[in-house]
Parts: C-alpha cells; sequence; structure tokens
C-alpha cells in the first residue's frame, strides 16, 4: 500500500537530479556521513538537494523499505538508489561518478 | 554495543565460507569495519555485496547495537588477486 511518505519521496527523487536523504540539512548537516556525501557532491559542482529526516521516523522506515538499505545518508541520482559513499567512493575510483553525473544534468 | 563473536557469528549464519576480519574503529563496539571474503558476494555489484551484508546484520543494526559500519567484501578470488 503505497502511502504519503512512499508518494513524497517518489515525487522528490524525481524533482532532483541529485539528492541526498540525511541527518540535517546541507547548510547544518548533523551527522558525519550526511557531511560526507555533500562534501563529495560538492566537489563535482553540480546542483544537489539534501532532506532532512533525522525526525521524520515515518519517511525513514519507507526508504529503508524502498531502497531495503538500513542506513542514512541515502544517494538517489537521476532516480537511481545508489547507497552513500562507501558505494560512491569506489564507483569514483573507477572513473564512474563523473560520467553518471555528466549524463544525468544532459551535458555528456 | 555488539561483541566481535556476535557479530561474526550473524555474518556467518547468512555467509557459512565467509572470512570475517572485524576492527572496532571507535573502540565503543559499535562502530565496526568488517572485511569479508565469501563466495556469496560472486557476481554482485558492490551495492548488492552491502546489501547483503546489511541483511544478514539486520537485527543488530535495526536495535542500535551497530552504529556505524564500514564494509569491504570481496569474493576468494578477488581477495588472491588483490
Amino acid at each position: 500500500m503505497a502511502n504519503a511518505a512512499d508518494d513524497e519521496i517518489k515525487k522528490e527523487v524525481a524533482e532532483h537530479k541529485i539528492l541526498i536523504y540525511g541527518k540535517g540539512t546541507k547548510s547544518m548537516p548533523m551527522c558525519g556521513f550526511t557531511q560526507e556525501t555533500i562534501v563529495f557532491f560538492n566537489k563535482y559542482g553540480y546542483d544537489f538537494e539534501v532532506v532532512d529526516v533525522l525526525r521524520n521516523a515515518e519517511k525513514r522506515e519507507a526508504l529503508s523499505q524502498m531502497t531495503n538499505w538500513p542506513t542514512l545518508p541515502k544517494v538517489f541520482i537521476d532516480g537511481q538508489f545508489y547507497g552513500d559513499t562507501d558505494i560512491l567512493d569506489e564507483m569514483e575510483r573507477k572513473g564512474e561518478v563523473e560520467p553518471l553525473l555528466k549524463k544525468a544534468f544532459g551535458d555528456a | 554495543m555488539i561483541s566481535q563473536d556476535a557479530l561474526i557469528k550473524y555474518i556467518k549464519e547468512a555467509m557459512p565460507d565467509a572470512e570475517v576480519t572485524v576492527k572496532d574503529r571507535t573502540g565503543t563496539m559499535d562502530h565496526y569495519q568488517v572485511q569479508i571474503i565469501s563466495e556469496a558476494f560472486e557476481g554482485k555489484n558492490l551495492l548488492d555485496r552491502q546489501r547483503f551484508v546489511y541483511q544478514a546484520l539486520n537485527d543488530p543494526m535495526k536495535d542500535g547495537r551497530i552504529h556505524a559500519l564500514e564494509i569491504k567484501s570481496q569474493t576468494p578470488t578477488e581477495a588472491t588477486s588483490a
């Protein structure tokens, strides 16, 4: 049963090419891992959104169910789920992040 | 907090063949780095490997015994060629 949280998430994921669900906001991250993810994307210079779900248990549960991934932050690029910086660092090492972002922002 | 043995036991339940090395990153028994070598990772990309390990540790992750987890996942062939 798709609930309000699911719909909200789907809308947000569609609206932002790069979307980080984390603890705190872009200007005030409340967790080291969320901050790490912000630093990661700042390097590329593309626009990205941070959605604070620290105090939104229902949305956090919906996100965990939807992605089968228990932790925060959760990163979506171009509507696809990519886990967190553990995954993105590895992808960056293999040079997979730059082309992915270029494709997402349509300047490939 | 969770002991290293309990952590290894959870992992072994999902991956009986796993070779597991555990490092307590902060000394608080809830920020761990685990290095796992298992056939179970064969043909899985990094995201699915991490998901598989998180599923194996679903209970201690959910109830907070594990706060943060850094996962290094390799197949036996990757481990020997690394």
